[in-house]
């Protein structure tokens, strides 16, 4: 008896000690879903978490990264089934106004006034941030889109400077044909590369205005602006500027084809620059940048992108642990760590320009000139984009049957804004 | 049964029936009631839109598509896998050591996942260095070289191939179960009678093998009408939802268009359809188990 009593103690004992112990190092968890689940930025990501964790005793940051497909669906489940994480990245655009509209997600207004946010973050990134009047999205990085080349293939087909007009950028296409390499290659398997031909070419003849209009609904697929564009898209499919089959590629096999010499260029977003040093390429000597050449000098210049940013959702657990991750995310050494690790550009304007490849840099520099639209997944309605997208995939198997593709687009239109 | 042991039976059943309630009957009843509505996954408001959702599905282009590839689909996982699995149980019914080795060979793909066969057929695919391409290349066919998967002409027939050579060695194995329970007599009376091997193929051992058949035929027809894995994996529908089948119409309406009423509405239909197929198969075994009484 005596020593059954003394193992009862024993016992409650240890699990005084035990909750003492938990509860001395107790840390409150922050939990954090993304999908940044590439090598890259996988890898960057770890280290601003760690770095996180240990300059916040407090808290621990538990990350969980899904890729781009499955990520989309599994926030949208965690989020319906009110099991939402603390932190979870997002594409600034439709998609966050999307859940704002739904009212999912937490006003960071407060947030960003009580950090000064304004000081560090630029006009142009700022609007990304902004849904409804109001801040919802903590923008982490800007990628911009342009044309990324392999300078020895331009070099040995006697392209020197890169072309500016849409004339000079047929020619290059010519040029680069009859030095037996493709000129363009294009990884449209999962349709969303082929997007930003689509964007540049309304943007290029129709205005941003106008594509702004089309995104929203106000205008129509069958409007003559529209066929204007499809029709410059399709001049140079008829020169035969792209690499044959895009949709059988993603977009890294694209970007391999620049890499191995096969393609001259690419049009793409920044994201490739990771890729490629990646490959083991040097920016500025064995790749390069250019912007979209000039369709119609009359139209100004804009440039397409993503910014990638950070949302809270609205009944998350540990909301006040979510927003010092929030700040530890714009702070200047994460900030910097993201920008040279993922290959992007940094959302905030207080990173050294040091850190940018010289390829990178002339990217900034181009974002800095030019007014910043969203690709078009990320700037009209998820419905209407799976429309579009299906557009441009169709159109690259089969550019002749065009405006039979702008009708079926069309269709979608009407149905999603009521037509 | 004893009163205690009517609460023990309760007991134990208790889990499983909530576990079956929670996960399978709620979700059911609640696509039923989605269906009704234009709730868009995400809100916590939605509206009640009587039948549009389905009078939608009547004029939706989308919708025609994926019902006709599911037709294509299911009429090519009954015919191609079970005549295949057929062909293969007579070829190596009772052949000795050498049989058993295909057997397993045969058998070996219905162990892999399906996302692990999409993956090894997307590779066969490839337009540059697949297998498929390259030995059209290595033989001279070089027109006949494409890119598989990116085709709307080809690309429902390509998971159609991957699909075949994962589910026929399933339906052999089935097949080669109900062999064992032909009589060998009766295929031995027929050929002293005269009729030559297939003769007797066609008139003794496929009508005796029909309670295989049935197995067969009828989880063909539900595996392809549940098929979902291979094709997100190939092609995810594409290319412009030239594979699409209802179950990938109803993620793309749900998770990608985020139109849960109308992802709703479409897995109406597809439990509709199911429904009726596994009804006809219940009859059937049925109208089997009162003839072997």
């Amino acid at each position: 008896m005596r020593r059954k009593t003394g193992l009862h103690l024993l016992l409650l004992a240890l699990i005084v000690l035990g909750i003492g112990a938990t509860s001395v190092g107790a840390q409150e968890k922050i939990s954090i879903v993304h999908y940044f689940s590439d090598v890259l930025g996988k890898e960057a990501i770890g280290k601003i978490f760690t770095a996180f964790n240990e300059t916040h005793p407090g808290y621990e940051a538990v990350d969980n990264s899904a890729g781009h497909e499955d990520f989309k669906t599994q926030i949208l489940v965690t989020i319906a089934g009110d099991n939402p994480p603390d932190v979870f990245s997002y594409w600034a655009g439709a998609r966050t106004q999307f859940v704002v509209d739904a009212g999912r997600l937490m006003s960071l207004a407060d947030f960003w006034e009580e950090n000064d946010l304004d000081a560090i973050i630029p006009e142009g990134v700022k609007a990304a941030a902004i849904y409804n009047d109001d801040i919802y999205l903590i923008p982490m990085n800007a990628h911009l889109t342009g044309f990324w080349y392999n300078t020895k293939v331009m070099a040995d087909a006697g392209i020197t400077k890169m072309p500016e007009t849409w004339d000079e950028f047929k020619e290059a296409c010519v040029t680069l044909k009859e030095a037996g390499v493709h000129p363009i290659s294009l990884g449209s398997m999962n349709r969303w590369p082929a997007q930003y031909w689509f964007d540049y070419t309304v943007s290029y003849t129709a205005g941003a205005e106008y594509r702004q209009k089309l995104m929203a609904g106000e205008a129509k697929y069958t409007d003559p602006e529209v066929v204007t564009a499809m029709e410059a898209w399709k001049e140079l499919t008829d020169l035969g500027c792209f690499a044959p089959d895009s949709n059988a590629y993603d977009w890294t096999e694209a970007a391999d084809m620049v890499a191995n010499g096969t393609a001259a260029m690419n049009l793409m977003g920044t994201w490739i620059s990771g890729y490629l040093n990646g490959l083991g390429l040097e920016p500025g000597v064995d790749y390069d940048f250019f912007p979209f050449p000039v369709i119609n000098p009359d139209v100004p210049r804009v440039t397409h992108g993503t910014v990638d940013g950070w949302v809270v959702p609205e009944n998350a657990k540990n909301p006040e642990g979510a927003k010092a991750l929030l700040l530890h995310f714009v702070s200047k050494e994460s900030q910097e760590l993201w920008a040279v690790g993922q290959g992007a550009l940094a959302a905030s304007t207080a990173v050294d320009p040091g850190i940018y490849s010289p390829v990178m840099a002339k990217a900034a520099e181009h974002l800095a000139s030019v007014m910043f639209l969203g690709g078009y997944d990320l700037s009209t309605t998820p419905p209407m984009a799976e429309g579009g997208l299906d557009m441009f995939a169709m159109f690259m198997n089969d550019p002749s049957g065009y405006q039979e593709y702008l009708e079926i687009a069309q269709e979608v239109a009407d149905d999603v804004f009521g037509g | 049964m004893t009163r205690s042991r009517h609460i023990w039976a309760f007991l134990f059943l208790l889990l499983p029936v909530t576990f079956y309630l929670v996960v399978v009957i709620y979700p059911l009843f609640s696509s039923f009631y989605f269906s009704f509505t234009d709730w868009n996954g995400f809100s916590q408001d939605y509206s009640f839109v009587g039948l549009d959702n389905y009078k939608k599905m009547q004029t939706d282009r989308l919708f025609r598509n994926a019902i006709e590839n599911t037709v294509i689909w299911t009429v090519a996982a009954i015919v191609l896998p079970t005549a295949g699995g057929l062909v293969l149980a007579l070829a190596l019914h009772e052949r000795g050591i050498l049989s058993r080795l295909f057997k397993s060979l045969f058998y070996l793909p219905i162990c892999l996942s399906l996302v692990v066969v999409g993956q090894v057929w997307i590779w066969i695919y490839q337009p540059d260095f697949g297998l498929i391409n390259v030995v059209l290349r290595g033989v001279g066919l070089d027109n006949w070289t494409r890119a598989w998967l990116a085709k709307p002409d080809t690309a429902l027939q390509a998971v159609i191939a991957a699909w075949t050579w994962q589910q026929t060695g399933l339906a052999m194995v089935i097949f080669l179960a109900g062999l064992t329970a032909v009589p060998r007599e009766l295929t031995e009376a027929s050929q002293i009678d005269g009729a030559n091997y297939w003769q007797s193929v066609r008139h003794v051992i496929v009508p005796l093998l029909r309670p295989a058949s049935i197995v067969v035929i009828a989880l063909a027809v539900i595996n392809s009408l549940k098929s979902f894995d291979i094709l997100y994996m190939m092609t995810r529908g594409g290319p412009f939802h030239s594979s699409d089948n209802l179950a990938m119409m109803v993620y793309n309406e749900s998770f990608q268009k985020y139109r849960m009423g109308y992802g709703s509405t479409v897995a109406v239909v597809l439990f509709m359809i199911t429904l009726v197929v596994i009804t006809i198969y219940f009859r059937q075994q049925r109208g089997l188990e009162q003839l072997y009484d």
